[in-house]
């Protein structure tokens, strides 16, 4: 399948209080179309800084992000982002509101963003809510309103930056499955950023793990575990502590020398 | 209903004290006054002149305060600035600068607009800029990702993101602007034959027409009531309400 988004040799360099920090260090990978790619990796790898990279949020130093062929440096519609915060829907609109409105900027005409948002809140179940305040909704239907507003927009990539990462652990393994759902019946290229090993293997064609200070890539894993995924079984489990160890070696073994534990974030 | 009891135990006392009408009027003489006053349209013109008063003020007071907002956003030493000036004039009074008016800018409206927009701009120019600081930098990226860009993201996102903190502002700010104005028209009187509220409360008592003066005591006290608890209260719950937003303090 083609290639979809091409990260080439990419640098991120933060002038901190003491000294610089390189929080991505020549980072190069590609996703393909309709792939679903996680990224793991401890806190502070710049797992967060890359993926804001790719949504242009964040000028990288050095570098290149390729979209379809085309480098992209500013935020776009063509690549839109699910925050992990609750307050990513707009307070002042009502949970249809919020997905017209950006259906709107997009260009879009007024029935068809109507027909739009009431279509993709229904593939989030929300399609009870649509008049809802987001002040009335719980974290996890927030967060699906947010993917659903998304995806109504129809992005050439979507990328999650932990959507999930403040939710209690059944409502997260909830949205775990209906994402995957989704993104199977839409077939939408995906970035996914979690620290959960469990997710990431849940989620992911392709896990890539992360290390810490500079932020590199430490392995690209693909998951050949046929969907959908269970946490019990023996090709589960044994992902599950190869992935672990991958970041383990980082904690405790590259760290070791030094005798101390890496600071947190 | 306390509003029953209190005029009740006004009436009682006016009936009991025996005091001169001119001193304590009773209920019915303030009532007859008030009456006379609106449909002879004494009331009616004055309270049209405080407010022609104070809604040029409010007009001056809200294009600066946004300018000055404005300004503070784009440069950090502006902002600086702003907040060094803002520091040192919003806890002052606004009558407090009557002396001054008077020199710069005479006797009648523009010293009288003079303070009031002394008294709109620090409020809100205090509230706006701290509405603006705190919008959610989440909040402002999703804009970004959508699309939206320069004064658009302003009017779309940081607007309405700020909109409780605004909403505070112009409730403090027309608090003050309120006050300030009976009182600065009280000192300044009438130019041109013209006065608000303030010049006729000091007109009757001039002529001793009390009931009138308590008349138009009321009559602030009832404009009062109804822009703060039923003008602002209905905006509030309109949109900050129905919105569920908190108006968010300096960090």
């Amino acid at each position: 399948m083609a290639e979809k988004v091409n990260v080439k040799n990419l640098f991120v360099k933060f002038d901190g209080e003491q000294g610089d920090f390189q929080a991505l260090e020549d980072i190069s990978f590609s996703v393909k179309q309709s792939e679903f790619l996680t990224i793991l990796g401890p806190s502070g790898c710049g797992k967060s800084t890359l993926i804001r990279a790719i949504a242009g949020f964040q000028t990288p130093n050095k570098g290149d992000i390729v979209l379809d062929g085309k480098n992209v440096s500013k935020p776009g519609p063509d690549r839109i982002m699910v925050f992990q915060e609750f307050d990513q829907l707009f307070p002042w609109r009502t949970v249809m509101g919020n997905i017209t409105y950006a259906l709107k900027i997009s260009g879009m005409s007024k029935e068809k963003r109507q027909q739009q948002a009431i279509q993709y809140l229904e593939m989030v179940n929300l399609q009870d809510f649509t008049h809802a305040f987001p002040h009335q909704l719980s974290g996890g239907m927030k967060q699906r309103a947010a993917i659903a507003r998304s995806l109504a927009l129809n992005p050439e990539i979507l990328l999650m930056d932990e959507p999930f990462g403040s939710l209690d652990a059944q409502t997260r393994s909830i949205l775990q499955s209906e994402l995957v759902r989704i993104w199977q019946k839409v077939g939408s290229t995906i970035i996914f950023i979690t620290h959960n090993i469990q997710e990431a293997i849940l989620l992911g064609d392709r896990v890539m793990v992360m290390s810490t200070a500079p932020g590199q890539i430490k392995e690209i894993v693909a998951v050949d575990i046929e969907r959908p995924r269970l946490p019990e079984t023996p090709e589960f489990m044994k992902l599950w502590h190869r992935l672990y160890s991958l970041l383990e070696t980082k904690r405790f073994g590259e760290n070791d020398d030094k005798n101390m534990l890496p600071d947190s974030d | 209903m306390f509003i029953v009891i209190l005029l009740t135990v006004w009436q009682l006392v006016v009936s009991l004290g025996d005091y001169s009408e001119l001193i304590l009027p009773n209920l019915r003489s303030i009532w007859d006054a008030l009456i006379e006053s609106i449909a002879s349209g004494e009331m009616g013109d004055h309270t049209a002149y405080s407010f022609y008063l104070i809604g040029q003020a409010l007009g001056i007071g809200v294009v600066l305060a946004f300018i000055l907002t404005a300004l503070a956003m784009v440069s950090p030493m502006i902002a600086d600035f702003m907040k060094t000036i803002t520091t040192i004039f919003h806890p002052l009074p606004g009558v407090a600068l009557l002396p001054i008016a008077l020199l710069w800018f005479g006797i009648g409206e523009k010293s009288i607009i003079f303070i009031l927009v002394h008294s709109i701009i620090w409020p809100l120019i205090l509230n706006t800029y701290t509405g603006f600081r705190s919008v959610s930098r989440t909040q402002l990226e999703v804009g970004r990702n959508i699309g939206l860009k320069g004064l658009k993201l302003v009017s779309s996102v940081m607007v309405p993101s700020a909109f409780p903190n605004i909403l505070t502002g112009f409730k403090i700010a027309w608090s003050n602007s309120w006050r300030s104005l009976v009182a600065a028209e009280m000192i300044f009187g009438a130019s041109g034959g013209q006065g608000g509220l303030g010049w006729l409360i000091y007109q009757k008592r001039f002529f001793l027409e009390t009931p009138y003066v308590f008349a138009a005591l009321f009559v602030i006290i009832i404009i009062g009531i109804l822009v703060e608890n039923v003008f602002f209260a209905q905006i509030e719950r309109l949109t900050v309400q129905r919105w569920g937003m908190v108006a968010r303090k300096e960090e």
